[in-house]
């Protein structure tokens, strides 16, 4: 009886053992990996309608965060200033300057600036601004060296495994609540030490619990 | 039937998703509003950005969409994104205004709570004031000016009146819907004195016309009957259903609580006599309940005047009289409970009986000393000469007989709620011009030559007086949606032929009122939401002369009832009211507190009715059909759904209005039926003898409660004021609770690790008053409206799917089945300690929090259900279709209704599980306040209120820190009569009872 | 001797004159004939009913799991019963093929084989309903413990997580049980088959068997592994099955004896189908030589014994409740039997206990007719009972206010129907192309496999009984 297989066909099943248990892996591994945000979101830097830089303003000119994003320290939402803001200075500054036009526009027609939204968690996550600044999270620790930036770039991946990081050993980003905003506070020697002081001083405890931040 | 109604419900709702842009944001998971809005609150604007948001929802890459955020152009004062506004404000209500916090969301009204220092209310509300919001966002309010069905702008309306009131000497019919504001009044006296020939009628399909009147007949002067039921040791209702459906509900339904209320066995209560025909809500409160029929309600009333004549002076009319009432055994205890406490107990009868009734009823009163102790009698500012009902009868007449150039039709519907036998609609038509003011696009609006939109309290200037006279503004909270005129608006209009805004009509009434420092007076006005130390004057009444011979011919002409005729009685409802509320589906989708039917009015019948009906006398579990009866009376026939209630009067039908609507909104339409053709001007409250048969018809009801005995388990526990006074802890000692012998052992009862819970959290825990409580469903309603709830319709409701987040069973009880005792038990989550959902979900969507919620995480949830099964209080509801998604993206403009959420509340999905989370949303905010504001750890007692809590106008439900020993809930908790439903299951369930206390009158047992 | 003893020998297990070719030609010939007309009626059939399945449930998952006829109170409903009732007919397959085996239960060979392909075919029927009664299918997947970006994993006090691990491994064991048993007789098939593709696919899966000593001796070996792998599964599925009803809290499901409770009644079941499929295939393929009359009477007796056991459950259910004293269970049990669902209750009782009382008749047990009909009816019992456990007790719990009667919707019952189309449609598949007998081990426990069945004629004499005397050599 002639033979059907030829004689390298006995290797085939380890072979395919390896390749199955190989590709499972891989897959797992896959999705774990490149369907991560850390992988899919960190590093979206959307053009912005009017091309602001945070360099300029805030790294060269110096500005506050909190002198356009207001009610970061009073409300869950820090808010994109209204243009009146802008137009405070941009009344008299570069007041004819092509790239403010749209901010002119919306100073006359009051229909608002279309700003793409950078930093976006899901509607099922309620994130509270004031909950954190006021306790002394500085906002570089999830939005990055924004003062270095021409473009707003999402720096952390905002997952929540990325989140819960944080609140469960919340020292590493804590620092005095007067320097929330200094974009380039370093943390000193004894920041372990100054930690636990701000963790008793405000009894920090962060909720690692759904309720938290899902309702 | 009932699916045909069914099928063009949400035929009618799907159809209309036509628009692209929000099929598409119906794809994406959770619907989003605009971040945050410009200034001016104008709906304009509005729509642009809810547009905006919601159309980039849809274009979904690997990515997530691209969201934009359109920031304000200017920042209004106080605003701060994310953050609520409180404004106080006032809903009016036929003559009267009810005062209201208003928490708007950038600049969207989206919850309405009492105003705590408004007396009408004193922080709480009812169903009504909380379906409000739906109301503002209701889609198929009337959106434009209409010229018979041609669209016309304010500018066109405005040149007609110019036009068509400049001659003053025309005769003009004025027929307005009840109001007390001054600003409206004003016009009108404005108005009377321009138009000289002008008729003005107020029609009021359910006013509180017939205790005026009979106060006129009994003191000589109109004048409103103001109750302090916390001042009556001993009630007596005669079908007056003063908890839910009088004027001043709220404020009765605090103040009787608040003599019901028992801390301690020292502690007394006041005692409940009920008289009616049907189940009312007072009635299943009531302490003892006598069903009669409607029509033998004046009967008993004479027999119990005639009794107590033989003691007290000012009853001479009824000495002597004697009906078939006088021997009943109820007339002599009454009437000793009666004088035994003079000063300090009131008689009651409902609006709707005949004024003869309520003059009877204010000279018992009276000859009680109760006038001027727990009743006031108010002098009214608005208050019409004559009898309305007569007047407005005889205008229609005169309509009819053209004797009028044009009518001017406002806020009321006389073409769906006058009597059939007035024709209400031949004789608009005899009338060259008609004008309507309206909010829908109703009956009357579609007969009218000119139909203008009306504006939502809640987005127009306005004012009014309290039930008791305080005086206050109705401040608007948000553009209107549709561009509409206010009533005051309107009617200036008409007065001046041109455009004036609310704003000022209302200012320069107010000047009156303040006539030094207006500014100030204005600005505190429209903080506190009233004026302080206004009220309307209290009279010290004495009978009129000649009401004895009145009374007496009254009593001659009184006839003996006929046991075996069948009466029919007709009542407003207890959710669309005379059918104002029709198109709102949080009201349509409450379960009435007595047969906890939704959708629809049915016929309310008792057993014994039936079977002489021939229709079955009870229904198995499970079937959810009802046999239809056809009634007829006189030449009108109605087929409606018959319903077997114990507790019904037999031979007695009860009826409610306010259903069947065709053409006033897509809720409303084609849900129940339309009982206004059997209202006469003769018979407004009953029919004495109608003809009944079956049609041999079954019909789908959607009821939310199937089973109504507790099969003797002890889940709502009662017992009588003596009992407790014997056994103070007669509750928890119903049943024996393993491990609550001594805390430490808990681990010892369960197979998994106790949670510890973090000294720095506080501990949740909530607590609900039996006693207090009424069963109003006010708590189903604000919870809906906080946590965003959908509606799910009657097919679903039939299916026994109902969301609603907080239930309240009704169970019957006694031992007279043709009589019961009723228990009202609001069921919200018990946020067990050891919760049974939890240790069964395969994915930890339910879990427990450090401050001892029960959590439960929608974007987590898979919808196994098993969580569901494995609740032993059955409080898990589960989104088996796409409920919001229906509920908040059909239709042609849903963003409308999108308005009405609570942007601090996750949208649910379909196929997730949902259920009551404590307001947790409140509680966060309340923790981050704390935090941000105050070194406090842990939030003050009553920082965190929820939503239920808050409604509730018998305050029976508390709600709290368990840490803090000195809470409320914790003082609640250590009280003896507190206990745990089902804690023998050791759940230990963080929300507890009071148990239910009774105060029969022993000589009754 | 005084006394005359007769040695009584079994009954044959292979009726009629058969040596192992033919046999062999009786098994491996069925797949070689030509396709006959009824099998592709049946499979046209099945094929629809399988259609009619992924409409259904394509329409389940646009829709929600509202079109089926749940409610506020029952939260599971037919879907439930039916995967709790497909997974006990799978057990009949791996008692049989992996317990008998070790017990060395000879007559276990004519029936193993396609015991063992309905088990798999009903675990896979079973295996849909956890998938599509859930509301999120598309999430399902957070079931097993996969890293990701959220740091959960799965709730593994869940029962329901205790089932997907429970089912996977029967499913796989159960497979892989079958298949290697399979192997040798892939082999035959593949030295029988004429045709390129016949020869090469039948080769593909004989794996290179060649039938070598070597070969025989792994092969038994690893046979042996698996059944011990196997036979503690018998239990463990259905007992962790029955920890969905037992673990809750709900008066009706909370009881103790329910993992031995429902291991009795899904062996019960099972062996109720493989009747029922056996019968027909005998028929169909005239196998009655290799399914014999005794084979049907042991089996009758197991299912005898089972239901027994079952009804012997059902009255403790109604002791314990009683002896327990919680009202809430009293309750439970009495509506069962007296409420509102109480006509589903007695079809139960009915169906699995009376009616297998009939074998302790012998006539019964021996009948054909009989045994069909009562297979069937037992299985019909079987789903009853599982409809009874999961419906009464969630619609009628602790708070009578939020009671709610559960009437299944069309879909729940097309649902159930269509599982049926799949079932088919693979077991038609399996009688077609595969030797449906396990022809290398029912000749293993033919008097031919005894080494001394040629010399020693006493021994065949002895077989043969009295009258009859033959040689060896005769043969």
């Amino acid at each position: 009886m002639a033979q059907i297989f030829p004689k390298w066909a006995n290797k085939v099943p380890k072979q395919i053992q390896l390749g199955l248990i190989l590709g499972l892996t891989a897959i797992v591994f896959g999705f774990w990996y490149f369907g991560s945000p850390e992988y899919l979101e960190v590093g979206y830097a959307p053009e912005q309608p009017i091309p602001y830089s945070h360099q300029l303003h805030v790294g060269e000119l110096g500005l506050d965060c909190r002198y356009c994003h207001a009610s970061v320290e009073e409300s869950a939402k820090a808010s994109i200033p209204p243009t009146q803001t802008c137009m405070g200075c941009h009344e008299q500054i570069a007041s004819d300057s092509p790239a403010l036009e749209p901010l002119r526009e919306s100073w006359e027609t009051g229909e608002p600036v279309e700003w793409i939204r950078v930093h976006d968690i899901p509607d099922l996550a309620y994130f509270d601004h004031s909950a954190h600044v006021n306790v002394g999270v500085g906002c570089v620790s999830c939005h990055g060296r924004v003062d270095r930036m021409q473009v707003v770039m999402k720096t952390e991946s905002m997952s929540m495994g990325w989140c819960l990081d944080c609140h469960n050993d919340p020292g590493p980003d804590l620092r005095p609540v007067e320097q929330v905003t200094n974009m380039d506070w370093q943390p000193p020697e004894d920041q372990h030490e100054l930690a636990q002081m701000i963790i008793s001083k405000r009894n920090i405890a962060p909720p690692t619990y759904c309720n938290a931040c899902h309702r | 039937m009932s699916n045909e109604n069914q099928r063009t419900y949400w035929k009618s709702l799907n159809e209309l998703a036509q628009n692209e842009e929000f099929v598409k944001a119906s794809e994406r998971e959770f619907p989003k509003e605009a971040s945050e809005l410009k200034d001016g609150l104008s709906r304009r604007n509005f729509i642009q950005i809810m547009g905006a948001s919601v159309a980039l929802a849809g274009l979904a890459s690997c990515r997530k969409p691209v969201q934009k955020i359109l920031p304000l152009r200017q920042q209004p004062e106080h605003m701060v994104p994310g953050n609520p506004l409180y404004y106080a404000t006032s809903m009016p209500f036929k003559d009267s205004v009810y005062g209201l916090i208003v928490e708007t969301r950038e600049g969207r009204p989206i919850k309405i709570e009492g105003n705590p220092e408004h007396p009408s209310t004193l922080g709480s509300t009812n169903v009504f004031q909380q379906a409000a919001t739906l109301e503002l966002y209701d889609r198929d309010r009337s959106r434009h000016i209409l010229q018979g069905d041609q669209q016309a702008s304010r500018e066109e309306f405005e040149a007609f009146c110019a036009e068509q009131f400049a001659d003053t000497d025309q005769r003009i019919a004025f027929i307005s819907e009840d109001s007390s504001s001054p600003t409206y009044l004003r016009l009108k006296q404005a108005v009377l004195d321009r138009f000289p020939n002008a008729e003005w009628v107020n029609h009021e399909p359910f006013s509180d016309e017939n205790r005026l009147l009979g106060n006129e007949k009994a003191f000589g002067q109109k004048l409103r009957t103001y109750h302090h039921f916390d001042q009556a040791k001993v009630i007596l209702s005669l079908d007056e259903d003063f908890m839910q459906l009088s004027d001043n509900d709220v404020e009765n339904v605090k103040r009787f609580s608040e003599a019901r209320r028992v801390k301690s066995t020292e502690d007394d209560m006041n005692r409940l006599y009920s008289v009616e025909s049907a189940f009312t809500l007072t009635g299943s409160n009531a302490d003892h309940r006598l069903r009669v029929k409607a029509a033998q309600i004046p009967l008993f009333l004479n027999a119990l005047a005639a009794r107590l004549s033989e003691s007290v002076d000012g009853l001479e009319a009824y000495r002597n009289h004697t009906n078939e009432f006088s021997q009943h055994a109820w007339i002599s205890v009454l009437a000793e409970e009666l004088l035994n406490n003079r000063g300090e107990s009131i008689v009651a009868a409902g609006m709707d009986h005949d004024s003869d009734v309520h003059a009877t009823v204010a000279a018992i009163n009276l000859a009680l000393g109760n006038a001027g102790t727990t009743i006031a009698y108010l002098e009214l500012p608005h208050v019409e000469a004559g009898d309305q009902n007569q007047r407005f009868a005889e205008v229609t007449r005169r309509l009819g007989a053209g004797e009028f150039q044009s009518v001017v039709i406002m806020g009321t519907n006389p073409v769906f709620t006058a009597p059939s036998d007035l024709n209400f609609a031949e004789a608009l038509d005899a009338v060259p011009v008609s004008i309507n003011l309206s909010n829908h696009v109703g009956e009357t609006a579609r007969l009218c030559d000119w139909h203008v939109n009306k504006t939502h309290f809640l987005e127009a200037w306005g004012d009014g007086y309290s039930y008791n006279g305080v005086r206050s503004i109705i401040q608007p909270m948000i553009q209107p949606l549709f561009g509409a005129l206010s009533e005051v608006e309107f009617l200036n209009m008409v007065l001046n032929g041109e455009y004036t805004t609310g704003y000022d009509l209302v200012r320069e009434t107010w000047q009156s009122f303040a006539p030094q420092d207006f500014e100030d007076t204005w600005a505190t006005v429209l903080h506190d939401g009233l004026q302080e130390g206004t009220s309307f004057p209290a009279v010290s009444v004495s009978l009129a002369n000649g009401f004895t011979e009145e009374a007496g011919q009254v009593l001659g002409q009184s006839t003996p009832v006929d046991e075996e005729a069948l009466e029919l009685v007709m009542k407003v409802d207890s959710r669309v009211y005379d059918g104002r509320f029709a198109n709102n589906g949080w009201l349509q989708e409450l379960p009435d507190s007595i047969t906890k039917i939704t959708w629809d009015n049915v016929a309310q019948i008792s057993a014994a009715t039936a079977r002489r009906i021939g229709i079955p006398d009870e229904r198995d579990f499970g079937d959810l059909d009802a046999h239809k009866i056809r009634i007829t009376a006189g030449d009108q026939t109605v087929e409606i759904p018959a319903w077997v209630i114990p507790g019904q009067a037999d031979n007695s039908i009860t009826v409610t209005y306010g259903y069947g609507r065709e053409g006033f909104g897509r809720v409303a339409d084609g849900v129940g039926t339309d009982i206004y053709p059997l209202r006469t001007t003769e018979n407004l409250l009953f029919h004495s003898d109608v003809q009944v048969e079956r049609t041999g018809e079954q019909y789908a009801i959607a009821s939310t409660q199937d089973h109504s005995s507790m099969e003797g388990r002890a889940l709502v526990r009662e017992a009588s004021i003596e009992e407790y006074r014997d056994h103070p802890t007669f509750a928890p000692d119903m049943v024996y609770i393993p491990g609550e012998v001594d805390e430490k052992s808990i681990s010892r009862y369960t197979l998994f690790d106790p949670q510890d819970y973090p000294e720095n959290e506080p501990q949740w825990g909530m607590s609900i008053d039996l006693n207090t409580c009424i069963g109003c469903h006010a708590c189903t309603i604000a919870c809906q409206a906080e946590n965003n709830i959908p509606v799910i319709g009657k097919r679903e409701v039939h299916r026994e799917r109902e969301m609603h987040w907080i239930r309240v069973d009704r169970y019957f009880s006694g031992p007279d089945e043709a009589n019961p005792q009723v228990l009202h038990q609001p069921v919200p989550c018990m946020h067990c300690e050891l919760a049974p959902c939890e240790q069964v979900c395969p994915v930890a969507a339910t879990t427990h929090s450090d401050d001892g919620l029960n959590q439960m995480t929608y974007n987590r949830c898979i919808g196994t259900r098993y969580c569901a099964n494995n609740c032993p209080y059955k409080v898990r509801r589960f989104n088996f279709f796409n409920y919001t998604k229906e509920y908040l993206t059909t239709g042609e403009d849903p963003e409308v209704v999108q308005m009405a959420m609570n942007p601090d509340v996750t949208i649910r999905f379909r196929g997730v599980m949902e259920k009551c989370t404590y307001c947790v949303q409140r509680i966060q905010r309340g923790k981050i306040e704390t935090k941000r504001e105050t070194d406090l750890k842990k939030p003050a007692d009553g920082t965190v209120k929820t939503a239920c809590q808050q409604a509730c106008p018998a305050n029976a439900i508390d709600f709290g820190d368990l840490t803090d020993t000195d809470s409320q809930i914790s003082q609640i908790k250590r009280n003896e009569r507190s206990y745990l439903m089902l804690g023998e299951l050791n759940t230990r369930p963080r929300t507890s009872y009071v148990a239910k206390l009774r105060n029969p009158n022993p000589d009754m047992a | 001797m005084s006394q005359k003893y007769k040695y009584k020998p079994e009954p044959a297990l292979v009726e009629g004159d058969h040596d192992f070719g033919s046999i062999t030609k009786l098994i491996s010939d069925i797949p070689q004939q030509a396709t006959p007309k009824w099998w592709y009626i049946a499979f046209g059939i099945s094929n629809m009913v399988l259609a009619l399945l992924l409409g259904v449930v394509t329409y389940l998952i646009v829709q929600g799991t509202g079109v089926w006829g749940l409610n506020k109170a029952a939260g599971w409903g037919w879907a439930i019963v039916n995967f709790v009732w497909w997974v006990g007919i799978g057990h009949a397959g791996t008692l049989i093929s992996a317990i008998l085996f070790l017990f060395r239960q000879g007559w276990r060979t004519a029936i193993n084989r396609f015991a063992e392909a309905m088990t798999i075919f009903a675990v896979m029927c079973a295996g849909i309903f956890p998938a599509i009664h859930v509301g999120r299918i598309w999430v399902v997947y957070w079931m097993f413990p996969i890293p990701n970006s959220m740091q959960l994993w799965p709730q593994f006090f869940s029962p329901l997580l205790w089932d997907v691990f429970a089912v996977g491994t029967y499913f796989t064991v159960s497979l892989l049980f079958w298949y290697v048993g399979l192997v040798p007789d892939f082999a035959t098939m593949r030295d029988k088959v004429k045709g390129k593709w016949a020869k090469f696919t039948y080769g593909l899966f004989s794996l290179g068997w060649t039938g070598g000593n070597r070969q025989w001796q792994n092969y038994e070996k690893s046979y042996m592994i698996l059944a011990g792998l196997a036979a503690p599964l018998v239990l463990s599925v259905h007992t962790i099955v029955s920890f969905d009803f037992a673990v809750s809290i709900i008066p009706g499901w909370h009881t103790t004896i329910f993992p031995p409770y429902f291991v009795a009644g899904a062996v019960f079941s099972g062996f109720a189908m493989v009747m029922t499929l056996m019968l027909i295939a005998r028929k169909l393929y005239g196998l009655q030589d290799i399914m014999t009359v005794n084979h049907i009477e042991k089996m009758n007796i197991i299912i005898l014994v089972t239901g027994s056991m079952v009804g012997f459950a059902y009255i403790m259910e109604f002791f314990i409740a009683w002896y327990g004293g919680v009202e809430y269970e009293k309750f439970a049990f009495i509506n069962r039997a007296t409420g509102p669902y109480a006509w589903a209750y007695w079809i139960m009782t009915l169906c699995n206990v009376i009616s297998p009382q009939f074998f302790w008749v012998k006539k019964f047990r021996r009948s054909v007719v009989m045994s069909f009909i009562l297979s069937i009816v037992v299985n019909i019992g079987m789903w009853f009972e599982r409809f009874v456990i999961t419906v009464t007790s969630l619609a009628q719990d602790y708070i009578p206010g939020a009671w709610a009667y559960y009437t299944p919707t069309l879909i729940d019952v097309l649902t159930f129907v269509g599982t049926f189309g799949l079932f088919f449609t693979f077991f038609l598949l399996f009688l077609r192309f595969m030797p449906m007998v396990a022809m290398a081990e029912i000749k293993g426990v033919m008097p031919q496999a005894n080494p001394a069945f040629y010399e020693n004629d006493k021994m065949a004499d002895l077989a043969k009984g009295p009258g009859e005397q033959q040689t060896g050599k005769e043969r």
